[in-house]
């Protein structure tokens, strides 16, 4: 039993690295008032991205994880053209990057499907990977997951600690009296839709690169949509976001480990439990309005200076 | 809005793009409205063809697969009108949801539960063999509603998130459905993940001209209900009142919260009805892939068509088409089908980048 649970455990950052990259770069997006529903589609990009790079590099994981942030913003690029610059319908145009990245990746991807990938592999810290029960699940883990940790911190830091991330905020929370101070609300949308995309790519690459190791056809499978979500189990703050990965990545990571385990459960009424469980979490947010409250005022709502509502 | 007489001091309330600057519109000829999105289509259709010329399609293929041999071929169209048959439904589906601003994105999910439904009917032989298909049809329409219901139940009651919710059913749907097709309904002579074929007396009978069934009249006969219904029925009125500004609606005494559950139970059902025909037309039994792309053709439907049911046939029968040549694409040039997806979204795109031209002006600042 005890090693079922240091197994689950140690599978479980493979699983919440993922979804906290993503659910940052989401956070960043949603604080600045745009709604990325495209996430599944960046994520994707990402990981063909990383998959290309690291087969056509020779196998440097960094440049894969680089290539990944790269294409996770040039797709964002395009959604923040749409969606800032032309005020196009955030709904609509999200729903499209998603299929879009995954029509995109499929149609560029044939070539490097279902090829071995090494990516990362766990790093061990000394002594510290020898200790019982700790050391393998929170000293034996890939360079990205430790990696992670300062990026959730500068992601607050930024959003809370800074100017810029004050303007970021006040953009999300109130175009107009952000504009009335003189922020420009096109550029700081904009560069969070392009910040946060890259991060969604990045959660794509290490998918690919760490968890999958191999490229197929729309293989992120709803990681995207499950990322959305945690922003509003976040509330929008990064911390929770972490915590709300580490629960999310357990229940994913508790899915292999029953099947290795040989545990009789029907298999395919396994494979729902992430998304019955998402499910909860948005009926949750829903029931309690402190969570909803925590939404930023103007999320979703393109801004036009002369026209009053 | 500024008194006449202030006017002239007034400075005009404009948002500056550098040298440019930015003014709503108050209103748009009909003919300029036409235009911008006539334009933005030639844009997507221009980047489809860049696009497919860089995946190895040239010029006078392109013309050949998109329109010789697929409009104005005996099989070509035929094959279109087959592939449009679910379409319509899906795009109706789609279409349903959006008048009331029901962003329904788990029609994938629906149309398995419209399979399901008509595929145990014909597993279990349930019903005299002259009525069998009825029954499909019905079980199936009933698998969609119910699917639908249960997150246009929250988002009517608790107001969660559709968009999310309806995505996250369909992957629950996926899972059964392959729950079921790996497991007790898998054919048994088989190793694919697919049902036992259906009898004959299950499959929809063929019209008489190249393959095309029964599914294409479905189709046809459910655009002219959809019709009726948006156009003439008081449920369409009401339904027209939450589209366009749902507070006003309920002040004026619209059950808003029935309007939108029926609405999205109703937008289930035409995606059952999709599954079934997809079921029952086709593959003739339940597959793993049947449903693949079905939901954001529905959605590209419904857009494109403006939400209307006679447009959707228009636009089904045009994205059929699509996924006809896709087909002969993917078979001369090797190219997949995610294509089809892929320009899909593109012309999407192009289309909602048009509605900034509509929604505003752009005009030189003046000092």
């Amino acid at each position: 039993m005890l090693t079922f649970i240091v197994d689950w455990l140690a599978y479980t950052p493979i699983f919440a690295t993922p979804l906290l990259l993503a659910t940052l770069g989401l956070i960043l997006n949603e604080r600045a008032g745009v709604l990325n529903l495209g996430a599944e589609g960046l994520f994707l990009c990402g990981a063909l991205a990383a998959v290309v790079a690291y087969l056509a590099t020779g196998g440097s994981p960094w440049l894969g994880m680089a290539a990944a942030l790269a294409a996770g913003a040039a797709v964002s690029v395009l959604f923040a053209f749409l969606v800032v610059t032309l005020r196009a319908d955030q709904v609509v145009t999200g729903i499209t990057i998603a299929f879009f990245g995954s029509g995109l990746t499929a149609l560029l991807g044939g070539a490097w499907m279902n090829k071995a990938v090494g990516g990362f592999t766990a790093v061990k810290l000394g002594f510290l990977s020898e200790l019982p029960v700790v050391g393998k699940i929170v000293f034996a883990q890939d360079p990205m997951v430790y990696l992670t940790i300062p990026i959730v911190y500068l992601v607050w830091r930024f959003l809370f600690r800074t100017m810029p991330g004050l303007r970021l905020r006040a953009v999300g929370e109130n175009p107009q009296a952000a504009d009335a101070a003189g922020v420009s609300v096109d550029f700081y949308r904009s560069l969070a839709v392009i910040a946060g995309g890259a991060l969604c790519g990045a959660a794509g690459g290490y998918v690919a690169l760490a968890g999958a190791k191999i490229w197929f056809e729309d293989m992120t499978q709803g990681r995207g949509w499950i990322a959305i979500v945690l922003v509003i189990f976040a509330r929008w703050m990064p911390g929770r976001a972490a915590f709300g990965a580490l629960l999310f990545g357990s229940i994913e990571a508790l899915i292999p480990r029953i099947f290795a385990a040989g545990i009789p459960v029907p298999q395919y009424f396994l494979q729902m439990t992430p998304f019955v469980a998402t499910l909860i979490v948005l009926i949750y947010a829903a029931l309690y309005s402190r969570a909803r409250g925590a939404a930023p005022g103007a999320l979703g709502l393109p801004y036009v200076r002369e026209d009053r509502r | 809005m500024t008194s006449p007489a202030a006017a002239p001091s007034v400075e005009p309330r404009v948002r500056r793009f550098g040298r440019l600057n930015l003014e709503v519109r108050q209103s748009i000829p009909r003919w300029q409205h036409a235009l911008y999105v006539i334009l933005s289509i030639v844009a997507g259709i221009a980047i489809s063809a860049a696009i497919l010329l860089v995946a190895g399609v040239n010029l006078g293929g392109m013309y050949e697969e998109f329109i010789l041999l697929t409009f104005f071929d005996r099989l070509g169209l035929s094959s279109v009108l087959i592939e449009s048959s679910p379409l319509i439904l899906v795009g109706l589906s789609a279409a349903m949801a959006f008048r009331v601003n029901y962003w329904n994105i788990g029609i994938e999910g629906q149309f398995f539960w419209g399979a399901i439904g008509a595929t145990f009917i014909s597993i279990y032989d349930i019903g005299p063999p002259g009525l069998r298909l009825y029954i499909m049809f019905a079980l199936a329409c009933a698998g969609g509603f119910g699917w639908a219901l249960v997150p246009a139940f929250l988002k009517v009651r608790l107001n969660v998130n559709e968009v999310i919710s309806t995505l996250l059913f369909s992957y629950i749907a996926f899972q059964v459905v392959l729950n079921q097709v790996y497991g007790p309904w898998q054919d048994p002579h088989e190793r694919f993940p697919h049902s036992i074929k259906f009898d004959p007396v299950e499959q929809l009978p063929k019209i008489g001209w190249e393959k095309v069934h029964l599914g294409l009249f479905v189709g046809v006969a459910l655009v002219a209900v959809m019709w009726w219904l948006v156009e003439r029925s008081r449920f369409g009125a009401y339904a027209r009142l939450v589209g366009s500004n749902a507070r006003m609606a309920l002040a004026a005494g619209v059950p808003v919260a029935l309007i939108v559950f029926l609405s999205a139970g109703l937008s289930g059902a035409l995606s059952g009805a999709a599954g079934f025909v997809m079921a029952a037309g086709q593959e003739f039994r339940l597959t793993a892939t049947m449903a693949a792309g079905y939901a954001f053709s529905g959605i590209v439907i419904a857009f494109l068509a403006r939400n209307h049911p006679l447009g959707v046939l228009v636009v089904a029968i045009l994205i059929g088409g699509l996924y006809t040549a896709g087909q002969s694409i993917k078979g001369f040039y090797g190219v997949p089908e995610a294509l089809v997806q892929l320009l899909q979204a593109v012309i999407v795109l192009c289309v909602a980048a048009s509605q900034f031209f509509v929604s505003y002006r752009l005009r030189l600042a003046r000092e």
